[in-house]
C-alpha cells in the first residue's frame, strides 16, 4: 500500500503534488538528453518487473507484511532520473488503474518512494563502488547493493512519517518510530531482492574486448 | 570509473522477463494479505479511518479483475494486465524521449 487519499492534509498534498510534478518534468528533461535507444526495452522490462514484484506482499513479524519498492534497483541500472520516471509510472498506473495509493497524494508517493528511494539508493551504491574502485567486487557489489536498498526503504518511510506529521495526522515521534521500525524489517526484503537481480545482471567489465569497454 | 556493467547479452533479460511473468501471474494470487507497513502503523495509531478514496472509478480495484472467476484467477489476470500496461507505457515514453534526443541534436 502507498499513502492513500485522506492521510495528508490539503497544504501537504498540494505542495507535494507541485514538487512531484516539477521533479518529474526535470527528470524527463534530463533523460531526453542521455537516454540510449538500446536501453528502452530494458527500462520497460524492469518497470514491468517492479510492478509485478510490488504485488507480492511478503509476511514479516506481527501479522504485518511488506513489499518490494524497486527505486534502488531502477536507479542502479538506469541512473536516478530514469529510475524516478519508472517509479512514477508504476505509481501512476497503480493509482489510476488499480486504486492502490491515492490520487491527491500521488506526488507525495512519487517523492517518497521515487525521488528519495532512487536518490538514496543510487548515491549509496555509487559511493560504495567508487570507494572500492572495483576491488573485491564479488563481495563489495552485493553488500553495497543490499545496504543501498535497505537505506532507501528506511529513508523513504521516514519521509512518509514527516509528511504524516506535517499534516497533523499523527505526532512525528510516534510516526517515525513505527514507520522506521517496520520498514527496517521490510528493507531486508528490498535488499535481498535488489541484490539478487543486480548480482544476476552484473557483469565485470573486462579489457579483453575494447569495443565493449568503450561503450 | 564504472567497473560493473549490466548484462549486454539478451539471454539474461529474457530470463528476467519470464521471471516477471511468473511473479505477476502465478505468485501474485498467493501474496500475504496482512496489512503492510504503512497500513499497520495507521491501524496502530488510529488514523486508518482517515483513508478516503474519493476516487473509486479504477477499472481494476484492489488488483482483482471484476469478472465471475475465483479470486486467484482475477488477481492473476490483473497482474498480466498490469505488466502489459507498464511495458507499453514505458516503451512509449522511452521511444518519445529517444526521438526528442535525436531531433534536438
Amino acid at each position: 500500500m502507498h499513502i492513500p487519499d485522506g492521510f495528508l492534509d490539503t497544504k501537504v498534498w498540494t505542495t507535494t503534488t507541485i514538487a512531484g510534478a516539477g521533479a518529474l518534468a526535470y527528470a524527463l528533461k534530463k533523460t531526453k538528453l542521455t537516454i540510449s535507444r538500446k536501453e528502452v526495452p530494458k527500462i520497460a522490462l524492469i518497470g514491468a518487473f517492479i510492478f509485478a514484484a510490488q504485488m507480492i506482499n511478503f509476511p514479516i513479524a506481527g501479522a504485518t507484511s511488506g513489499h518490494f519498492l524497486g527505486g534502488t534497483l531502477a536507479s542502479i541500472l538506469f541512473g536516478p532520473f530514469i529510475g524516478f520516471i519508472m517509479m512514477s509510472c508504476v505509481l501512476i498506473v497503480q493509482a489510476f488503474v488499480f486504486q492502490d495509493g491515492g490520487i491527491t497524494v500521488l506526488g507525495a508517493n512519487m517523492l517518497c518512494t521515487g525521488l528519495v528511494g532512487c536518490t538514496v539508493g543510487y548515491v549509496l551504491y555509487n559511493s560504495g563502488m567508487r570507494l572500492t574502485q572495483g576491488r573485491w567486487h564479488n563481495i563489495v557489489t552485493p553488500i553495497t547493493t543490499f545496504v543501498a536498498a535497505w537505506c532507501s526503504i528506511v529513508t523513504a518511510s521516514a519521509c512518509v512519517s514527516l509528511l504524516l506529521a506535517w499534516s497533523g495526522t499523527v505526532p512525528l515521534g510516534a510516526a517515525l518510530t513505527a514507520m522506521v521500525g517496520w520498514h527496517s524489517l521490510i528493507g531486508i526484503g528490498e535488499g535481498l531482492i535488489t541484490t539478487m537481480i543486480i548480482s544476476y545482471l552484473a557483469e565485470r567489465k573486462t579489457v579483453l574486448n575494447p569495443v565493449e569497454v568503450s561503450e | 570509473m564504472r567497473v560493473i556493467s549490466f548484462a549486454r547479452r539478451h539471454k539474461k533479460w529474457i530470463v528476467l522477463g519470464f521471471v516477471t511473468l511468473i511473479i505477476a501471474v502465478l505468485i501474485s494470487p498467493f501474496a500475504s494479505s496482512h496489512p503492510d507497513g504503512l497500513q499497520r502503523v495507521a491501524e496502530d495509531h488510529g488514523f486508518i479511518e482517515e483513508a478516503d478514496s474519493g476516487f473509486t472509478w479504477s477499472p481494476i480495484s484492489n488488483y482483482e479483475v471484476n469478472i465471475p472467476l475465483p479470486r486467484e484467477w482475477r488477481v492473476a489476470l490483473s497482474g498480466a494486465i498490469g505488466l502489459l500496461i507498464m511495458g507499453v507505457l514505458l516503451l512509449i515514453i522511452g521511444k518519445l524521449l529517444v526521438k526528442k534526443r535525436d531531433s534536438s541534436v
